[in-house]
């Protein structure tokens, strides 16, 4: 059976918060919906940092290493020397490395994101529940007071 | 030493002894002294110039990390007097300049010296006014513009006249932007170290992603340090993809022997692969070893870097590069000193 | 209780502005649409007819459509200055433009795209382009700056459109709260059933920063690759090493302009004033007094290096330009991007929206005839005074100007009533 505390004011919001950590509530048991973001809350809630950014990180050195990859390998296949540059010129390919560096990480980024938020949620959207601009405490699995 | 620095006029004293000392030198008539003296100038005015302007900029707006580093920063401004007074001394190595035999209207010894000394001097007058205006006053803001301006205009004459025209007549166009974006990525160096020296590092309890002005500091250096790989991509890519023989020489000179080849790869590792990776993590942009020891390497990278640009041109002396060097070295931590005993109380 | 009403305020306000449009919100869009239908046809005559319909000719082959190009690209960077690069300096101001610049630069983005299409005339091979794999095994030439534009462009569509729909999640949800009917349905959809739970929150809050650091690069980059269009061949006026960073703040110039063009008058449509005010336009008007002292700067030392060495094409490209057939639109320019925002030095002048507005429109002129007067001078006057030509654009070439303005509008219209102008989420978290 969850509980549910619902807040219209930040602060009573996070005093709430902070009263139930003292009393010992695990963390994992704690949800909480707020219509932004509240740092205090994570602080309090002491999750850690987001992993979106491993995702970031692989997908950058993707993107550069599939940049320098694809340019290098597709100049070889079939080597025309164009402008009298030399057939693998690294200057020009570092652009379109740089390029794909940022495509991939931003993509990979967004991808790992959807994933850890396990969005989009066909629950949420069917669902149809709303707590407006309220912070809200949820407390799961048979949680007490 | 610290004595005389504490004296009245001390300072003033120092700078003259300084710079008669470097006078003696470079006026030797014996090779390598003008280009010396060059070569000190330009890392120098660079730097010191740099400095005036890295608080400028950051009084134009707002930023927080200046209040901790500005009276250090801006008490350089006598040296840049005494950078005038070195511009003087190389009068007479103007003439080993490619285009001395054939002065133009751009390009001729009267005008090329004066307009770099009024500029120089139009540099101490604006960052006098600034550095005598409070941190946060009303017409601060539009000092350290004036400042920049003139910042902006005497790193550009630097670049095009004292170095450009070295290579007469091979033109960047961009080699004024890029000398002044570096002038500025030193001064942001210099303010990191100056910041760690006096306020030593972030308290140990401090959240780890919190910021600070030593992270703001660090974010300014990661930054510029992009900045800095764009301006040489962009100058080096149309160099070569243009391949006129005209311009691709400069390059030549400088790419096809060693040393100065394994320099230009050093400088390249000094000014961005070294910070970039170094400063990329957010707890290394707060950590006293990684910012410091990425800020020497910045200075340093200038440093070579100028070398690197007057070296197939220019002969140098080493004993009259160390002394010049030594010295400004010298009279740059002595007015920092001075400019940060000078208001803090006694004791 | 009092956050509560303020926050509902906020939802209410921002979203008003998506109510059903009046009549002169009605003209705009028909003017607007009506200049497209009219650039779509051009461009299908064009294509029907061949490129001979446009004025190029002999040597300037490059002309309008490119100009068009390059203001539209340039046009987009503005918008992710504002959103992407203000975020990682922690500008407070930002949260009344982002919104409506990020939109700016996805619209700016789709509109230059098209040129390249346009441009190559016989638009259907424009599949030359893309590095796919082919059964005569031949590779895009990865040497040349058209690639990379592809690339680059390419990238920052993609991640500016990202970025704009990762910007939006939070107030998705807002607006399927609030909102009924069919909109409320797709709101929803597009919300992802996005809830707001502490974990959503911190992989977002994490997301936006990482995209924003990727966006920032984008910034310079791309028009640098633009830029390098020109500046990789070696025809003089083109052939400089300045372009990549004059070209990015002539962009940020445009597009900061172009933002106030479109932000003054959407204030005073849907009554915004509380939450864009005269502050935020004093902010963003420093910005165009900075980019437009760059642009000067690179102006000065153009002309500089030009009249320095010994290099009489390059002499010869800039008098040409200063005094030559197309001079006027040289002083013009001039005049617009480098006299006219001098007078925002004034405090005054900087917090007039009516002045404001009117140094924007200056300015957006002002960057459109640059880029005309770079292109068109260096190729109609290049080495061989043999080849020497010049150029004159059609009406073909003038409507489908005409109508890449008119889409532009369009879209920009239709997003302003069907998605939040302002960040609804970003202002109540600074409330």
């Amino acid at each position: 059976m969850a509980d549910r505390m619902v807040f219209e004011d930040r602060n009573q919001f996070l005093e709430a918060l902070r009263r139930l950590v003292r009393e010992g509530l695990p963390g994992e048991r704690i949800r909480v919906i707020t219509p932004f973001g509240v740092p205090e809350a994570e602080e309090i809630l002491s999750r850690g940092r987001s992993n979106v950014r491993f995702f970031a990180l692989v997908g950058a050195a993707s993107g550069t290493a599939t940049g320098f990859a694809f340019t290098i390998l597709t100049s070889l296949s079939w080597p025309l020397i164009v402008g009298g540059k030399p057939i693998v010129s690294i200057p020009p390919f570092i652009i379109i490395a740089f390029a794909l560096t940022i495509l991939f990480g931003a993509l990979s980024t967004f991808a790992g994101f959807l994933l850890l938020s396990r969005l989009p949620s066909l629950r949420g959207i069917r669902s149809g529940e709303e707590v407006g601009n309220a912070f809200v405490i949820l407390i799961e699995d048979g949680g007490r007071r | 030493m610290t004595g005389l620095l504490e004296r009245k006029g001390g300072l003033t004293v120092l700078i003259a002894v300084a710079g008669a000392l470097m006078a003696f030198v470079s006026l030797t008539p014996a090779p390598g002294r003008g280009g010396s003296l060059l070569l000190a100038f330009l890392f120098f005015v660079a730097v010191v110039e740099g400095c005036i302007a890295a608080a400028a900029a950051g009084a134009t707006v707002n930023a927080r990390w200046v209040g901790s580093v500005r009276k250090e920063l801006l008490s350089v401004t006598p040296l840049l007097l005494l950078a005038a007074f070195l511009l003087l001394l190389l009068i007479p190595f103007v003439d080993s300049y490619p285009w001395a035999g054939s002065p133009g209207t751009w390009l001729r010894k009267d005008f090329f010296i004066g307009r770099n000394l009024a500029f120089l001097l139009l540099a101490y007058v604006t960052a006098r006014r600034f550095a005598a205006a409070p941190a946060d006053g009303e017409g601060t803001k539009s000092r350290a513009a004036w400042y920049l301006l003139v910042f902006v205009t005497s790193q550009s004459l630097a670049a095009f006249d004292l170095v450009m025209s070295l290579e007469y007549p091979w033109i960047s166009a961009l080699l004024g932007g890029y000398f002044f974006i570096e002038a500025l990525y030193g001064g942001f160096a210099v303010s990191a170290i100056l910041y760690l020296l006096l306020h030593g590092s972030p308290p140990a309890d401090r959240a780890p992603e919190s910021r600070s002005d030593l992270s703001d500091l660090s974010i300014l250096m990661f930054g510029f340090s992009l900045m800095w790989a764009g301006l040489f991509f962009a100058q080096f890519l149309t160099i070569w993809y243009g391949n006129l023989p005209e311009e691709v020489g400069f390059i030549a000179r400088r790419l096809s022997a060693s040393p100065l080849r394994e320099l230009c790869v050093a400088v390249l590792f000094l000014l961005f692969f070294i910070p970039f990776p170094a400063l990329l993590s957010t707890r290394a942009k707060s950590n006293p070893y990684v910012v410091s020891a990425v800020a020497v390497s910045i200075l340093s990278g200038i440093l070579v870097e100028r070398y690197v640009f007057l070296a197939p041109v220019v002969r140098f002396s080493p004993v009259a590069l160390a002394i010049d060097f030594a010295l400004l070295l010298l009279l740059f931590l002595a007015v920092v000193y001075k400019g940060s005993r000078g208001i803090s109380p006694r004791g | 209780m009092e956050n509560a009403e303020k926050y509902a305020k906020v939802d209410r306000d921002i979203l008003a502005a998506m109510e059903k449009p009046g009549r002169l919100y009605l003209a705009g869009l028909a003017v607007a649409a009506a200049l497209t239908v009219i650039g779509g046809i051009l461009w299908a005559y064009q294509i029907r007819s061949g490129l001979g319909v446009a004025g190029y000719t002999h040597p300037v082959n490059w002309a309008i459509y490119i100009t068009n190009f390059v203001f539209w690209v340039g046009i987009a960077h503005s918008g992710t200055l504002i959103s992407a690069v203000l975020f990682l300096f922690r500008a407070r101001y930002r949260t009344s433009f982002n919104r409506a610049a990020e939109a700016m630069t996805v619209f700016a983005l789709m509109v230059a795209g098209m040129f390249p299409l346009i441009h190559l005339g016989r638009s259907w091979v424009f599949y030359y382009l893309i590095p796919y794999p082919t059964q005569r095994q031949l590779w895009v030439n990865f040497r040349s700056p058209l690639i990379w534009d592809v690339f680059a462009v390419g990238t920052y569509f993609t991640v500016s459109v990202v970025f704009f729909y990762v910007g939006m999640l939070p107030d998705f949800a807002v607006a399927r709260r609030l909102k009924e009917g069919i909109r409320k349905k797709i709101y929803t959809v597009l919300s992802l059933g996005w809830k707001g739970t502490d974990r959503e929150w911190r992989h977002y809050g994490m997301l936006y920063l990482f995209l924003a650091a990727f966006a920032t690069p984008l910034v310079a980059s791309v028009h640098s690759v633009v830029s390098w269009d020109f500046a990789m061949s070696i025809v003089p006026g083109w052939h400089t090493t300045l372009f990549a960073p004059y070209f990015v703040a002539g962009a940020i110039f445009s597009g900061t302009a172009m933002v106030i063009t479109l932000v003054i008058p959407l204030r005073k449509a849907m009554h915004l004033h509380e939450y864009i005010t005269d502050d935020h336009f004093e902010s963003i008007a420093k910005i165009l007094l900075f980019t437009s002292l760059i642009v000067s700067y690179a102006y000065i030392v153009e002309f500089g290096m030009a009249s320095y060495g010994e290099n009489i094409f390059e002499m010869e490209a800039f008098r040409y330009r200063a005094l030559g057939e197309f001079r006027y639109l040289t002083w013009a320019m001039i005049f617009c991007n480098s006299l006219v925002p001098l007078t925002l030095f004034a405090k005054r002048l900087r917090r007039n929206t009516a002045y404001l507005l009117v140094v924007s429109l200056l300015v957006n002129v002002g960057m459109w005839l640059e880029r005309f007067v770079i292109i068109v001078t260096s190729l109609a006057h290049d080495f061989d005074p043999y080849v020497w030509g010049t150029y004159r654009p059609t009406y073909v070439e003038v409507g489908i100007s005409l109508g890449s303005f008119g889409l532009f509008f369009m879209l920009y219209l239709l997003f302003v009533k069907n998605l939040p102008v302002l960040s609804i989420t970003e202002i109540k978290e600074h409330l």
